[in-house]
Formats: C-alpha cells, sequence, structure tokens
C-alpha cells in the first residue's frame, strides 16, 4: 500500500471523523458563519463566495436515540441520523442550512431540523430532477438566484460575480486534484485504499476548501508512483451509495478479501468530483451564476445518478463504459437500505451487467453497521469466482 | 412418568385475508358507492381493449391528469390506481413477483414495485408476441391484461421516487416509447408569507406548472398527430367541478355525530373522483352518495352501529384491508371519520377550477397534493380538519413503503396533542403489500388510545 503523507493525511482524517468539530473550530478562528447543505446537489461555491463556510452535513456515526421517534424506522441511516442529530444538538454549529435536492426522504428528514430548530433559517430551492426538458435549465438558474438572495441574506453579504468565479475557481482545483487521485489509483500504479480515498473526498466536503487542497498538494507530492501496476489482485469497481458514505470499515474489508477498488461512482467518491464548473466556453467567460447551473446539469452527463431522469443519459452504459476504462473485473453495488432511487435503478444496472458477463455483488448496508464476518465471506466467494473465471482454461469441448 | 407432550389445538393462522372477525359487524357501508365500484370494473374493462379498438394508450403516475387525457381521446392507465386495485382484489402476487425476478426489492414502494411487474409482464407478453408466442403470460392474470403503452406522462407531487419509477417504466420497455415529464415543485412553505393556498411561493408555482401543461398538449398532439380539443377540456372540467362539489357538501353532511359516512366510503369513492372518465355520469355518482348520506342523516342512521369516537386516519390507504379495517374499527365503536388521503386530495378545492383558463386550476390541484406540503401547512391542514369533524383521536397508518405519506406523521402526531389535546397511534401497514400489516400492532394501539380518551373524558367531567 502507498503511504500517503501521514501530517496530511492524520489532518484530513481527523476532520473527516469529526466534521462537527472542524466546523466549530473554524467558526471560532475566523468568526465567520458555518453554513450546512445536504447532498447531492447544492453548490458550495455559493456559500463559499459569501464568506462562510460551507458543509456538506454527514452521517454521524452516533446511535440513533432521540431520532426514533421522529422519522420512521424504514427511512435510509442518513436520513435518520440527520433528524437524531437534529434533535440532539449536534446541528447547533450551523447558522443555516440549504438544499437544493428532493428526495422524499431527505425532506422529511430537513422538516424535521426545521422543526426542532426552528432557529436557525433552512432553505431549500428544488431543482429540477428532469435534467433534458427544455426548461429544465432556466429553471436552474432562476432556482440559483433563489439560494443567492437567500446565502446573501443569511451571511448579510452580497455575493459578487468576482467572489464566486474566485470559489469557482477554488473548488475546481481541488476537484482536480483529486481526480487527479483517482487517476492515479485507476492506473494501479499508486495504491490507495477506498478507505483513504473516502477520506480525502470526504473532509473536501465539510473543510475550507484551501485548506483542503494545499493538504492535498502536499499528499501528491509525497506520491512516489511504481513504474508498472501489479495484477495479481481482483480489480473492482463500487458502484450506488449516494448521499452519506459507506462505512470505511465496510470498504477495509473488501479489499482485505484481495479485491482491488479500482474505481468508483460513489457520491463520497468520483460522483462527487466528476464535474467542474464550466468557467469559460466557444464565447468567452460563463457567467458564474449560470455556470453553475450548467454545472448541475453537465454533472448527470458525467456521472448519471439514480436521483436524475433523462432520457438520453443512462447510469448502466456509463457504468459499463467507466469498468472498460478501469479494467475493472466485477462490480460491487453499495446500497444504502431504504434507498429508493438506488432500489429503483438497481435492475437496470445489473441487467447491463449480467448482459456483459461482468459479476456483481450487492451489499445492503445500515447505519448501524453490517455483520462483517457475512460480508467477508460473501466478498471472498466473490473475489474467488472472479479469480477463476479469469484463470479458467478454454474447455475442450468447445 | 410420562413425557409425551399433551395434544394441542392448532394455532389459527389464518391471515387477515382469509378470516374474518368474530365480532358483529357494526359497520354500516354506504350502498351508493356500489355504482362506483361498478363503474370502475367497467373503466378497466374497456381499457383491457384499448388496443383493439385502435386507441392511443397512455401510462401515467401522480396526478390527475386524466381530463387532459379524455379530451385528447386517448385512454389512461394510472399506475397506482391499478395496483391499488390488484391490491384491493388480492390479485397484487404475480405482479409483484414478476417485479422481484427482475430485481426490485421489498422495501420499495409497494405501488411502484406492483406497477412495475405489470409493466415487465406487459413487456414479455409483447415481446411472445414479436417471437411468435402465445399464452406464456396467463392473460387470464389481472396484472398482464394491461394494454402497452403509447407514451408515459410523469407527473409526480411531493414523493421522488414518483418520477424515478416512471424513467424505469420507460427502460423496462427499453425506451421504445416516448415519456414526458411535468416537474411539481413542493410547496415547501419557508417563506413568512406561506401557508395553505396563500403566499408568494403558491402565488408563483402553480403559473410555472401551466406552461408546462401547455407543452404536455404539445406533446400529445405530437403523439396523435390530433389538434388538442380546447373546448372538451373545459367540459371535463365543468363535471369535475360539479363532481367536486357534490363530494364536498356530503363530506361536510359528516361533521354531524354519529356521523352518516365514513373515511372508508370515501376511500371507495376515490377511483371516481381520481381517474373515472369527466361526465355527467361521474356527477350523478356523487350526487346519489349526498343523497343517501342526506337520507341517512335525516332518518337518524349513522355509519356505524354505536358511535363513540370520533377518529381522523392519517396516511395512504392499506388496499389490502379495507373491509377488515371497516369493520375492526367499528367494532370498538370507533367512526374513522376522515381523513388526509381522502379529504386533502383529488379535487378538493373546486372553487380554484375556473373553466375559461382551466389548466392553471388544474396545476393548483397538482400542487396541492397532501405529500407535496412542507411540515407547517400539513399541520395547519390537520387541525383544520380535527376542528371540522370534532376528532378525538388519530389512527397513523404508519405505511412501511411510502416514505411520502409517513414523512411528518411523528411531529403530526405532537402537533395534534399540544395543539388540541387529541390522542393518537400508530399501526404498521403498506399500501400494496399485506406482509407488512401487523393486525397485533392496530389492536393494541387502537385500545390503548380509545383508553387514553375514556380517561380524558372522565377527567373532564370532574
Amino acid at each position: 500500500m502507498t503511504n500517503l503523507d501521514q501530517t496530511a493525511f492524520a489532518t484530513l482524517a481527523a476532520v473527516a471523523s469529526d466534521p462537527v468539530s472542524y466546523a466549530q473550530e473554524w467558526k471560532a478562528r475566523t468568526g465567520r458563519p458555518v453554513i450546512g447543505s445536504f447532498p447531492m446537489n447544492f453548490p458550495s461555491e455559493l456559500t463559499h463566495a459569501t464568506g462562510a463556510l460551507p458543509v456538506i452535513i454527514q452521517e454521524s456515526r452516533t446511535t440513533i436515540t432521540e431520532g426514533r421517534s421522529l422519522l420512521p424506522e424504514f427511512y435510509c441511516g442518513y436520513t435518520r441520523s440527520l433528524a437524531d442529530q437534529a434533535a440532539v444538538g449536534e446541528l447547533d454549529v450551523f447558522d443555516a442550512f440549504v438544499l437544493a435536492d428532493h428526495c422524499v426522504q431527505l425532506l422529511g428528514a430537513v422538516d424535521v431540523i426545521r422543526w426542532a430548530k426552528p432557529q436557525i433559517p433552512t432553505h431549500f430551492a428544488q431543482f429540477i430532477s428532469s435534467m433534458d426538458d427544455p426548461w429544465s435549465r432556466g429553471q436552474v438558474i432562476d432556482k440559483i438566484g433563489s439560494l443567492r438572495a437567500e446565502v446573501e441574506e443569511i451571511v448579510g453579504t452580497s455575493i459578487t460575480p468576482e467572489a464566486l468565479s474566485h470559489s469557482i475557481g477554488l473548488f475546481n482545483e481541488n476537484r482536480r486534484l483529486l481526480r487527479e487521485l483517482y487517476d492515479l489509483r485507476r492506473s494501479g500504479r499508486v495504491r490507495i485504499t477506498a478507505s483513504q480515498l473516502q477520506t480525502l473526498v470526504k473532509s473536501s466536503m465539510v473543510m475550507d476548501i484551501e485548506e483542503h487542497t494545499s493538504l492535498l498538494r502536499d499528499i501528491l507530492g509525497a506520491l512516489e508512483p511504481e513504474e508498472h501496476a501489479p495484477d495479481s489482485l481482483v480489480r473492482i469497481h463500487l458502484s450506488g451509495h449516494f448521499c452519506a458514505p459507506p462505512r470505511p470499515e465496510l470498504l477495509d474489508v473488501i479489499e482485505e478479501c484481495g479485491a482491488l477498488v479500482v474505481n468508483d461512482d460513489l457520491y463520497h467518491g468520483f460522483r462527487y468530483i466528476s464535474t467542474d464548473v464550466p468557467q469559460s466556453d466557444e464565447y468567452g467567460d460563463v457567467d458564474p451564476f449560470d455556470a453553475l447551473a450548467l454545472w448541475y446539469l453537465d454533472r448527470n452527463i458525467s456521472a448519471p445518478c439514480g436521483t436524475r431522469v433523462q432520457r438520453n443519459v443512462d447510469w448502466d452504459s456509463y457504468l459499463i463504459s467507466s469498468l472498460e476504462d478501469s479494467g475493472a473485473d466485477g462490480v460491487i453495488t453499495l446500497m444504502a437500505k431504504f434507498c429508493e432511487p438506488l432500489m429503483l435503478y438497481y435492475p437496470e444496472l445489473k441487467k447491463a451487467l449480467d448482459g456483459h458477463d461482468i459479476p456483481v455483488l450487492l451489499i445492503e448496508t445500515e447505519h448501524e453497521g453490517v455483520a462483517e464476518e457475512s460480508v467477508r465471506t460473501r466478498v471472498e466467494t466473490f473475489v474467488e469466482r472472479i479469480r477463476r473465471n479469469k484463470t479458467r482454461l478454454p474447455s475442450l469441448a468447445q | 412418568m410420562s413425557l409425551d407432550l399433551s395434544p394441542r389445538e392448532p394455532l389459527e393462522l389464518l391471515s387477515t385475508r382469509d378470516r374474518t372477525l368474530d365480532a358483529v359487524d357494526k359497520s354500516n357501508r354506504l350502498s351508493s358507492t356500489k355504482t362506483g365500484g361498478k363503474m370502475v370494473a367497467d373503466y378497466w374493462e374497456n381499457i383491457f381493449t384499448a388496443k383493439e379498438r385502435g386507441k392511443h394508450v397512455v401510462w401515467y403516475n401522480g396526478t390527475a391528469l386524466n381530463p387532459i387525457f379524455q379530451a385528447a381521446g386517448l385512454e389512461w392507465c394510472h399506475g397506482e390506481a391499478f395496483s391499488a386495485r390488484l391490491a384491493a382484489m388480492h390479485l397484487e402476487g404475480p405482479a409483484q413477483a414478476a417485479g422481484e425476478e427482475y430485481g426490485y426489492i421489498g422495501e420499495l414502494c409497494s405501488y411502484a414495485r406492483t406497477h412495475l411487474g405489470c409493466a415487465v409482464m406487459t413487456q414479455k407478453g409483447i415481446t411472445e408476441k414479436q417471437n411468435g408466442i402465445v399464452g406464456m403470460v396467463d392473460q387470464e392474470e389481472l396484472a398482464s391484461k394491461l394494454p402497452s403503452p403509447d407514451f408515459f406522462v410523469n407527473a409526480y407531487a411531493g414523493c421522488s421516487t414518483g418520477q424515478q419509477w416512471d424513467a424505469m417504466t420507460y427502460r423496462v420497455f427499453g425506451k421504445e416509447f416516448p415519456i414526458f415529464n411535468v416537474s411539481l415543485p413542493m410547496i415547501w412553505g419557508n417563506k413568512k408569507d406561506a401557508g395553505y393556498l396563500r403566499g408568494s411561493e403558491w402565488e408563483k408555482t402553480p403559473l410555472y406548472v401551466e406552461e408546462q401543461l401547455k407543452k404536455l398538449i404539445e406533446f400529445i398532439e405530437y403523439q396523435t398527430k390530433t389538434p388538442f380539443n380546447w373546448d372538451a377540456l373545459s367540459e371535463n372540467m365543468f363535471y369535475i367541478k360539479r363532481a367536486s362539489e357534490l363530494r364536498l357538501e356530503a363530506m361536510a353532511l359528516c361533521a354531524a355525530a354519529p356521523t352518516p359516512a365514513t373515511y372508508w366510503d370515501w376511500v371507495a369513492s376515490i377511483a371516481p373522483i381520481n381517474f373515472m372518465p369527466a361526465n355527467q355520469a361521474l356527477v350523478d355518482y356523487f350526487q346519489g352518495v349526498k343523497d343517501e348520506i342526506q337520507y341517512r342523516l335525516d332518518n337518524r342512521i349513522s355509519a356505524v352501529q354505536s358511535e363513540k369516537y370520533r377518529v381522523y386516519f392519517d396516511g395512504i390507504m392499506n388496499w389490502n384491508k379495507l373491509g377488515w379495517l371497516t369493520r375492526k374499527f367499528a367494532e370498538y365503536d370507533v367512526a374513522v371519520v376522515a381523513g388526509r388521503y381522502t379529504h386533502d386530495s383529488f379535487w378538493q378545492e373546486p372553487q380554484l377550477i375556473d373553466l375559461d383558463r382551466p389548466l392553471l386550476g388544474m396545476a393548483q390541484h397538482y400542487l396541492i397534493c397532501p405529500i407535496n406540503h412542507g411540515l407547517k401547512i400539513m399541520e395547519e391542514l390537520l387541525i383544520k380538519r380535527c376542528d371540522e369533524y370534532g376528532i378525538d383521536g388519530i389512527a397513523f397508518h404508519s405505511t412501511r413503503t411510502c416514505r411520502a405519506m409517513t414523512n411528518p406523521q411523528h411531529i403530526l402526531a405532537r402537533t395534534a396533542e399540544t395543539e388540541r389535546g387529541i390522542k393518537s397511534f400508530f399501526f404498521e401497514g403498506d399500501v400494496a403489500d399485506a406482509a407488512f400489516y401487523k393486525d397485533e400492532s392496530l389492536e393494541s394501539g387502537l385500545v390503548a388510545m380509545l383508553e387514553s380518551i375514556d380517561q380524558q373524558r372522565a377527567r373532564a367531567l370532574v
């Protein structure tokens, strides 16, 4: 395994594991507000341009207690955790909440937050989820305008085009560096575990972006890629898991079973960093506010998502093409229990993978965790099955 | 000493589907709703022959777009309605099995799962026909009888799953038939001026939806190669408006105690108001319902033999258990008089319908779907209904696979208790999957709530 720069990685790991403490410390240090947003499409650049700290609110590792009496048990772990965090005061550091996504479970959780924390402003500007209608772009531009007005009011400042362009540049650079790490991992010349990569992406969602970029540069600068990639391990693509990250322990178990995770389309992974906000096009500079709308629409093309609908874009064909790029031998789909968009799309993914003879394993995850030994047995069997297929001699009958 | 176990009586393990309550049936359902049952049965039988009659068929989900489809001369298949029908007839099994075999997990919305199963079966039928194989899909199974669509229209308010579901149906059919999406934003109610049918958000959002409906009509014109009949749309909305007025007038009569009709009668009337053709027969149906209720009121005939408690039902209907629940609540002298699903849905604000500008009133109705409001508006509506109907308690149907309807329930329960001292209980069930219904959970919760109400009443007397 490649040793990531230990000092830089340790800082990022600490923030990723406890974003609330980081936000409290940042707030005390800067005296500026912290604004929480919810996955998966709110443009953090907009909040950043006000001088506030944008934080994508994470699932807490805490056992759900108070939240049990606020949302039903058949909601996904992330939304139940949000309700719980609101009830037990873990969200008190935030000066406002903003969101652009319409997931029925997420809105239920945010309604609980509005109810539990009436003093904290909560703004919802619903981005259209039908991406290729003639009015889609105009609708998103309109909603960016409403969000702009809301965050300006919260922070008490105006967002100038220059400030937003600057923020966009910072976030684009951060995503570019993370994608560089993805490229190195995909090539196999650098071994970065799935849980390490999750830490790098997750910390970028909650940290001051310039501070994060500086630490990423330290990590990249210290890497020593191998000449050639080892080919002894089974190469795996991780798919699914929106909104909240799968537990790092689960990712470690998968890799301990002889799998090498070479790519993913997880939200706490490539989905989050897939797309930059355009800063210019063939006609020159793009208005930065309109650019955020374009980013939202482009994102579903560069990494299609089951929460959006688009006639000419398919997650399944994207997945197949992504596997060809990474040379992955199989797919492990990680599904947060009760996640309806993934439950709906999964049969189409499986159909496409089966059609290409690509092995797939579905693992359901829960807030409370999964039985490690059961997962280990399933993954070992899956890996062994792929390994046998790879080494199978041609039948004499053929 | 003998170690032989004494013979035991076999356990009574029949499901609630197969057994009836031992207690005397104290419910007294309206007889006029039987006409609706026949209307609905005839409607579906007609749909099944649509292709033979050379009609264009649209599959749709969510809001009641049927007046537009009717004006365009289409035959319309409402996904949830068909899933509900299968569940109510206990015929959902084959569709759910087909969905499961295709890969849909049991925790997915059972409306969607059932309907997608129907899609899988219909698609299989098309493939078999193309391959010259006949009869592999049993055409006698109701679930496989839906005619294949010529196109899809989705207009789903409140629930994000609704839009994604049709996107998947579109893919089950190999993207062979076009799809049109009407996007219905949630009325989040965050502004200071926000409330039910008021505030800037309410003023602005329907206009956006109205424009999309105009585009939908252009899409239909393109698909059918026929100019849209705007006069027919206004005429359809005339009938719907009148039917809705009669329905609301009849509902208002049930503020009387004892109530002449119950929530279960209004559940039986959902299909007519939600997707039956708009015509004089529809108006006559609701006139008949209202007349029967008025007759009962005049003659002191109650819907529950000895009404002692008045309960509000929150949650989507458990279609597998309509008859069972009707009797169950009545057994405890409970009149379920109103509910969110029946009273805050389905053309419930007919004054919004302007026959000269029908699309705006339709857009407004699509947005006031009872799962499309933020919590504050839902609290406002709940309290209003509790006051109107003199509610003593609330039954929250914790609908396992319907996250949209269960979203605010825990907080609504607290609001009802805080604002009005109204007790409530939760029971588990589902819209179309009988596996999630737990009779004991309902019974113990109901009994506990009624005891609390008794204590409340006793304290009030002191």
